[in-house]
């Protein structure tokens, strides 16, 4: 094997014992060959975890887009206890011109067990890691609710797990999320929620004039309209709990005190369609996604002026959430906040 | 009863958001609308906040300036510049709709009493309609001579309030170049006072709004590494360079009558040498920081009166080629007097006579027409303190030095010795290199976006102040003097070099020479 085979994004097989050994080899003869045309970069280990080959393929492919953004180590894991039993590793890089001819390149490593070899992942990813950079498990699908110790060990290392509530297909996944959070040095990370942001922007941008944050505390209702491709599936609920989590957090609101509903429409597409925020002294706010124009478009029909607002909103791809959650290098402590609040929420909606 | 709900300090809704620090919706009039300023950088700048949601919704931009424009036509004008300017081009199309909705123009003269009563009258109208709040941004994109003339209109007409006496605010933001001299400066700041109070003024210098300056402060003060070593113990010797490969353009005017050192060093550079030299301030606010600056600029060792040449050089560009292209002399450039003396590049040698910095020298160089545009700060360490591998042959160590590149490909590297492999000992510089763009990807934004978002805030941290200001006139005044009275021509150096030989002389008196940036 050559450094130019690992650079031009092939996967190469590897002995899972000399990973390390093999790619230094590599890096090194890279070096020697083209001198300083290729940069090794990494910020991140990022572990992504899947238990189909269809979750390795997307994640092996949506970290390869992020890698050019945010430099890591990936290393893509799918693992399959019920499978036959096996173990096999490949390294590959993801490389990207920085310009005057030059590559930056993050590596890639890919590990298959299946079978009683599961148990040997969480070591061999542990060893695999990159001293002093910090750890983000991307867990795909579901969470699981068996094998705890696996999971445990998997995460041990790890500085955040990310996760898509999206998938989510009970409200006790959220329940394990708020879990990890309380009783682990893991932070969680939610795509769901990034995928929120916009919403949140476009929201708090009618609280900015002076005279409307004291009505924070008095919101009495909040109606969310979704789209929804498969309709009283609960993931395509969390995106609206989570929003609704956010202003009673952030407001500082008795759950009990607010009305919220939730109402889903059979679709082509998934996401939050409109929102609406009734007050006690009966004014609304208004966000409402246009999708045509790609924006939000915020209105406030009450005594006090709020322009109307504009808020861009591209559909935004896996890989740009990923790059969204690893830009940031402190743990997202609001969503800390809104997670018990979401749980409590769940549980009422349901 | 009603109860009314106390307004609360900030936001909550903006906690955890990259717009986390959203101004309340202002009116911010531009003095010179139709200027070059106005369109390549403030408007463009303006509407890239707006573009990512940094713009609260009620933002309102008056331009204000003598050409006849409608509002339309000025919002025509201001999107063709955005379109070619801005850093988030092309314009959106349902941005820009909303944010063209808080553009408008008043025409008129600078001295027009009834232009003031216009622009007052437009200015409650936006207060009705887009929430403004009477908070107030006057910026004066306008040549020196017009501060005084604006500032009494403004302060006449009722247009100027203060929080501390009971009103909304009003800022006022100055553009460089703060007065030609000591005494230009210090009339320029009087006036100011005169209409406004010192924090109600922000003195823009672009370079405090680049990502990598405010990374020196950063670097320095996040982290426990550098600190301990920054200092006469460790450190031999400074270079900054502020090297510019164009000439002087369309500024011929201006530039005549003012020379890099009036240009570059009262103001990049010492805002850069300062930052590089400062204590840790007791906090990162306004006025912590800009106390430890001044200090800075108070220590510099003044020029030896009647032997400056010590201590400066200064040049000027001769024919030659600059990346490949034939550049003219100077004197041939537009605008410029056939027979100018002005410096186009000048290093300097500064001693910073404090107790951290004692008979370190800062060399400073900045200069036009020089092979490539390039800023950066250069720290370069004492060798270790003894030569171990002296008598070892193949072994010739070179002192440690940490680059910080300002502009462009901004970054840092720290350059060291290390062993080269093989069974005898040879050494070889190595080079540890962190460069934003491959770390951070994402193009950061322009100077004049944080700075413009920074006024709407009301923190002054990237602000000059007028003691800084007038500090750094006081300490170059003298040697602009004495340039002045020298009736000898500049250096000459051929466009598209380092400079005269006389720069390089400079350091090699004392046993250095310029690190190649």
């Amino acid at each position: 094997m050559t450094a130019d085979e690992l650079t031009s994004g092939e996967d190469v097989k590897v002995d899972s014992a000399t990973i390390e050994e093999t790619l230094a080899e590599l890096w090194r003869v890279e070096k020697k060959d083209h001198d300083n045309a290729v940069t090794r970069a990494a910020l991140w280990n990022v572990v992504a975890h899947s238990a189909t080959p269809e979750h390795h393929t997307e994640a092996s492919e949506v970290l390869g887009k992020a890698s050019i953004a945010v430099p890591q180590r990936t290393i893509v894991v799918r693992a399959t206890p019920a499978g036959p039993t096996e173990m096999s590793s490949w390294i590959s890089a993801n490389c990207h011109l920085l310009g005057e001819g030059k590559q930056v390149c993050s590596e890639e490593i890919s590990i298959i067990a299946g079978g009683d070899r599961v148990e040997r992942v969480p070591p061999l990813v542990a060893a695999l890691l990159i001293p002093d950079m910090p750890v983000a498990v991307w867990w795909l699908g579901d969470l699981p609710h068996e094998n705890a110790a696996y999971v445990a060990a998997l995460l041990e290392p790890a500085d955040r797990l990310i996760v898509d509530s999206a998938a989510f297909d009970n409200p006790a996944d959220l329940e394990i999320v708020a879990r990890v959070a309380q009783k682990t040095m893991t932070a969680p990370a939610d795509l769901n929620w990034i995928r929120l942001e916009e919403w949140r922007i476009a929201t708090a941008s009618l609280f900015d004039p002076p005279e409307m944050r004291s009505k924070l505390a008095h919101v009495r209702r909040i109606r969310i309209l979704t789209d929804s491709m498969q309709q009283n599936f609960f993931g395509e609920r969390v995106e609206g709990l989570l929003f609704a989590s956010w202003i009673l957090a952030q407001a500082g609101c008795e759950i009990e005190r607010v009305d919220l509903e939730i109402e889903e429409r059979q679709s082509l597409r998934r996401g939050l369609l409109r929102v609406g925020v009734t007050m006690e002294d009966g004014s609304v706010a208004y966000v409402e996604r246009d999708l045509e124009r790609g924006i939000l478009v915020t209105r406030y029909d009450g005594h006090v002026i709020v322009p109307e607002g504009v808020t861009r909103a591209q559909k935004r791809t896996t890989d740009q959430l990923i790059v969204r959650e690893l830009k940031d290098p402190s743990s997202d402590r609001l969503l800390l906040k809104v997670l018990p609040v979401s749980v409590e929420l769940a549980k009422r909606v349901a | 009863m009603t109860v009314v709900a106390p307004v609360l300090e900030t936001n909550p809704l903006r906690e955890g958001l990259e717009q986390e620090r959203v101004p309340d919706a202002s009116c911010l009039v531009i003095f010179g609308a139709s200027g070059d300023l106005t369109h390549r950088k403030l408007l463009p700048a303006l509407y890239s906040l707006a573009h990512d949601g940094l713009l609260p919704s009620g933002q309102t931009i008056i331009g204000f300036a003598r050409p006849d424009y409608t509002d339309d036509a000025f919002r025509m004008d201001i999107r063709e510049a955005c379109n070619k300017y801005a850093r988030t081009r092309p314009v959106d199309e349902a941005v820009w709709e909303n944010f063209a909705k808080g553009l408008f123009y008043v025409q008129g003269d600078f001295g027009d009493s009834a232009a003031y009563l216009r622009l007052k009258e437009k200015l409650a109208e936006c207060d009705k309609t887009r929430g403004t709040g009477g908070r107030r941004l006057y910026y004066l994109a306008v040549p020196p001579n017009f501060f005084p003339v604006i500032c009494e209109f403004l302060g006449g007409e009722g247009m100027v309030t203060d929080p501390e006496r009971g009103g909304p605010y009003t800022r006022a933001i100055i553009e460089k170049p703060f007065g030609h001299d000591l005494a230009s400066a210090k009339e320029l700041n009087r006036v100011a006072v005169t209409t406004f109070r010192e924090r109600q003024v922000f003195r823009i210098d672009h370079y405090l709004g680049k990502e990598t300056v405010q990374n020196l402060m950063v670097l320095r003060f996040a982290n426990g590494i550098f600190e301990p070593f920054w200092n006469r113990q460790y450190i031999d010797h400074v270079q900054l360079t502020v090297a510019e490969s164009l000439g002087v353009e369309k500024r011929g005017n201006y530039f005549d009558n003012a020379g890099i050192a009036r240009d570059i060093i009262q103001n990049h550079m010492l805002q850069l040498l300062s930052l590089t030299a400062m204590e840790p301030p007791v906090a990162f606010d306004a006025d912590a920081v800009r106390d430890e600056k001044v200090k800075v600029l108070r220590a510099l060792r003044e020029f030896p009166k009647g032997n400056e040449e010590s201590m400066a050089v200064r040049g000027q560009y001769t024919d030659g080629s600059v990346l490949g292209e034939l550049a003219a002399g100077y004197r041939k450039e537009e605008n410029v007097r056939p027979d100018s003396h002005t410096e186009t590049f000048a290093a300097l040698k500064v001693y910073i006579d404090n107790w951290r910095w004692a008979d370190v020298p800062f060399y400073l160089r900045a200069g036009k027409r020089l092979p490539k545009r390039v800023t950066d700060i250069s720290i370069q360490f004492r060798p270790a303190p003894y030569p171990l591998f002296k008598k070892v042959s193949g072994v010739r160590t070179q002192p440690n030095v940490l680059a910080i590149r300002i502009q462009p490909d901004e970054g840092i590297s720290l350059k060291f010795d290390s062993k080269v492999p093989g069974p005898v000992v040879r050494t070889a510089p190595v080079t540890m290199e962190f460069r934003y763009a491959t770390s951070f990807g994402a193009e950061p934004p322009e100077a004049y976006e944080r700075l413009l978002l920074e006024t709407m805030l009301g923190d002054s941290t990237l602000f000059a102040r007028r003691d800084e200001v007038e500090t750094a006139w006081a300490w170059l005044d003298p040697l602009l003097t004495a340039w002045a009275a020298d009736s000898r021509l500049p250096d000459a150096y051929p466009a598209g070099t380092w400079g005269p030989d006389a720069a390089d002389a400079l350091l090699a008196a004392d046993g250095r020479k310029w690190r190649r940036p």
